[in-house]
């Protein structure tokens, strides 16, 4: 056991002190961190308020829609700034503003003809008409003016109209045996940044392991190594060590992802919630990781001693990576019917499990017998793939010459 | 003490009846050994005659197909392995890896705790030449330090049994005059030295027992003065200016070696060496004439045409 733990500590530490390691695990969480809160920052930040001047030819209209205009609000900010537009005829007077716009001294105008009311039409006049929502905010403001004036011609009062039809706001609570929660998408998007990592991670140190096993059959040290213990348990050793490196880094991203998180919940509450990330929900981000490294770790190994370079490698991997793509693919589908018999039948596989039942315990809160019958068939898959993959390897690390065939590899497992 | 106990002890290693077989390809067959402990034991042949194949065996890196080994009167398991250190022909260490850390390493694969291993790793260096290297990167030695640090991995754990194929192949004439001192060395503390190599006068020298083997057979094995008395002091030793040419059609001559500075002449059983004397004495200007043992390169071809698996 001693042996094993030498080939592990040496395996952890030559991984954990390359430089490549200490770039990635420190800028995984830095484009996590800008990932997550950057856009939410940046959906705040319109820059300044508008300044607009409203123009009116019908000469009633004018007062209700500036007022309307300055009560919109963005982010506790109002977000236009009315000028009142100098008396006299409209023509020059259209010219003049038209001038201050060009010269940036306004932002824009809003023309409200003569006929605006029975028109229910109005012009606006910028330099940026792209500017989808303030615009959209716009248009509301002139609607409401407009039709509360409409209202007051029939006699109604418009405050009371509007509390009567006032829309539905749809609040989306999320209820799972832990208590509820309200959630606006963001749940998706943690999904999203979940799965991204799990399948990066996975493929990344499963990749790992497989030119930790071609370097060493390059440098022809494995056969010293294998001459002081036998070669499944350098192999054991191996996929041990290289995952202790890969947990690390999972296990500070993790970590991290916890800490933005937090800080983001409490900073951004108002704007985007995001959705807490349970202790729970991280324990078991951690496990799949692991019982997936495993799973494609041992089979990326035993590629490794097949071949003896990396190119060559090339070709074998695709068909392990297979799983692991088809996981990402089946992602979308999961995660709008999480809990159909399909979404089950799949997340059970112990293939697709590290993925797929991870995904369905962030949407859902799938039963404790299906993500515990997940993580059994998982180690019973991952028992047979190591015993599989060991031997594959005992045979393939003293091979050298010609690259074999898959069905090759294949039958080096019934070979003693 | 019983006899048998005391039989099975004298054997470092011990090869009943291995065979071993790759896709149809025979690597060795029917090889039986016993290299005494204590031994320095040279395993010669050519290239491909199975020397590796069969170290590889006795380490438990290859299953042989049929037949037994036993190291140290046990059959090979992780304990006889402790026991033995093994040198393969290709070399290989970690390249980014520093120079003490690297044979801490290859000993605690061999259950010696780091801190001996650290305590050890500074007489070694000392004795090779480099202790100034100890705490750099493997890839910043030149490739005849590299081979040193290998050899010293090899011997770090203290083994019993030193199992180095082809240990002098790579050295510059210097540092294998260092070696082959070192392994004398060892071989005086008691130690089992097995040396296998293909370039059967490089080793000659060091061992006292040899097995020479061809396309994974045994040809003859054996102390090298039994194996050299076997073959009689049938050889001559023959320099001299002049064309010598004539000499391989005189009666007696079996074959003619030609060294360049001075020829062997091979006698054929029975032939009386005076009578090349006078020959050559004729026809000749002599500057050395001497009845010598065969050497192992004589009694190797010798052997392999006896068997009637005449060389490609």
């Amino acid at each position: 056991m001693s042996r094993v733990f030498a080939v592990a500590r040496r395996e952890y530490l030559e991984r954990v002190r390359s430089k490549a390691f200490l770039v990635s695990t420190i800028l995984g969480p830095t484009l996590l961190a800008g990932l997550m809160i950057l856009p939410i920052l940046l959906t705040g930040q319109r820059g300044r308020p508008l300044r607009i001047a409203v123009l009116d030819e019908s000469g009633a209209l004018g007062p209700d829609v500036a007022q309307s205009l300055s009560r919109r609000q963005v982010a506790g900010q109002p977000r236009f700034l009315v000028e009142a537009a100098p008396a006299g005829p409209i023509a020059p007077t259209r010219a003049d503003l038209q001038d201050k716009v060009v010269r940036g001294e306004l932002d824009g105008y809003l023309f409200l003809s003569a006929d605006a009311l029975q028109r229910s039409a109005a012009e606006y006049y910028g330099r940026n008409v792209s500017n989808m929502m303030d615009l959209e905010l716009m248009n509301k403001a002139v609607e409401e003016a407009l039709v509360s004036r409409r209202l007051s011609g029939e006699g109604l009062d418009p405050e009371r109209v509007r509390s009567l039809t006032r829309g539905v706001d749809l609040k989306r609570v999320r209820l799972t045996a832990r208590g509820a929660r309200e959630d606006r998408g963001a749940s998706f998007i943690l999904s999203l940044v979940l799965m991204t990592l799990l399948y990066t991670t996975l493929a990344v140190w499963g990749a790992a392991v497989m030119n930790s096993v071609i370097e060493e059959k390059t440098n022809r040290v494995v056969e010293v190594v294998v001459s002081s213990l036998s070669a499944s348990r350098l192999f054991a050793g191996k996929l041990v060590g290289v995952g202790a490196a890969g947990l690390t880094q999972f296990t500070v991203w993790a970590v991290c992802l916890a800490a933005i998180n937090a800080v983001g919940v409490a900073s951004l509450g108002a704007m985007g919630r995001l959705p807490e990330l349970s202790p729970f929900l991280l324990v078991a981000f951690v496990l799949f990781f692991l019982l997936g490294y495993f799973l494609y770790g041992s089979m990326y190994a035993a590629i490794g001693a097949a071949v003896n370079t990396a190119q060559e490698a090339q070709s074998l991997v695709f068909p392990v990576m297979m799983p692991l793509l088809a996981s990402v693919v089946m992602y979308p589908m999961v995660l709008t019917a999480p809990d159909s018999t399909l979404s089950v039948a799949l997340s059970l596989v112990p293939f697709f499990a590290p993925l797929l039942m991870f995904l369905r315990m962030i949407a859902v809160s799938p039963p404790v017998w299906q993500v515990a019958l997940s993580m059994l068939l998982m180690l019973a898959t991952i028992a047979g793939i190591t015993w599989a993959a060991a031997r594959i390897y005992r045979v393939g690390i003293l091979m050298y010459g010609k690259r074999p065939t898959f069905p090759e590899i294949i039958r080096w497992v019934g070979r003693a | 003490m019983g006899p048998i106990i005391t039989q099975l002890s004298e054997s470092a290693i011990q090869l009943s009846g291995v065979t071993k077989a790759f896709a149809g390809h025979v690597a060795v067959s029917d090889l039986s050994l016993a290299i005494p402990r204590g031994s320095v034991f040279g395993l010669l042949g050519p290239n491909g005659a199975g020397k590796t194949t069969t170290l590889r065996m006795v380490m438990d890196i290859l299953g042989a197909d049929a037949g037994t080994i036993e190291i140290l009167g046990r059959r090979a398991d992780q304990s006889t392995r402790d026991r033995v250190g093994y040198m393969p022909e290709e070399r290989g260490l970690y390249p980014r890896m520093v120079v003490e850390e690297q044979l801490a390493f290859f000993a605690a694969l061999k259950g010696v705790p780091r801190a001996e291993a650290l305590r050890r790793v500074g007489p070694w260096l000392e004795r090779l030449g480099l202790a100034d290297w100890r705490k750099r990167k493997l890839n910043e030695l030149s490739k005849g330090m590299q081979q040193k640090v290998q050899f010293v991995a090899t011997v770090l754990p203290d083994p019993e049994i030193l199992i180095l194929d082809e240990p002098l192949s790579g050295l510059d004439p210097v540092a294998a005059g260092a070696m082959r001192e070192t392994l004398l060395d060892l071989s005086r503390q008691g130690k089992t030295l097995v040396l296998s190599s293909h370039q059967m006068e490089t080793v000659e020298r060091l061992c006292d027992s040899i097995a020479l083997i061809d396309r994974g057979r045994l040809l003859l094995d054996g102390p090298v003065r039994e194996v050299k008395a076997r073959h009689g002091k049938n050889t001559v030793v023959l320099a001299f200016d002049g064309d010598g040419a004539f000499l391989a059609g005189l009666p007696g001559v079996q074959r003619v070696t030609d060294f360049g500075r001075y020829v062997e002449i091979r006698l054929a059983p029975g032939s009386d060496p005076q009578g090349i004397l006078r020959e050559a004495a004729a026809r000749l200007r002599l500057s050395r004439f001497e009845i010598v043992e065969p050497s192992l390169h004589d009694i190797f071809v010798e052997a392999v045409t006896a068997h009637g698996v005449a060389a490609a």
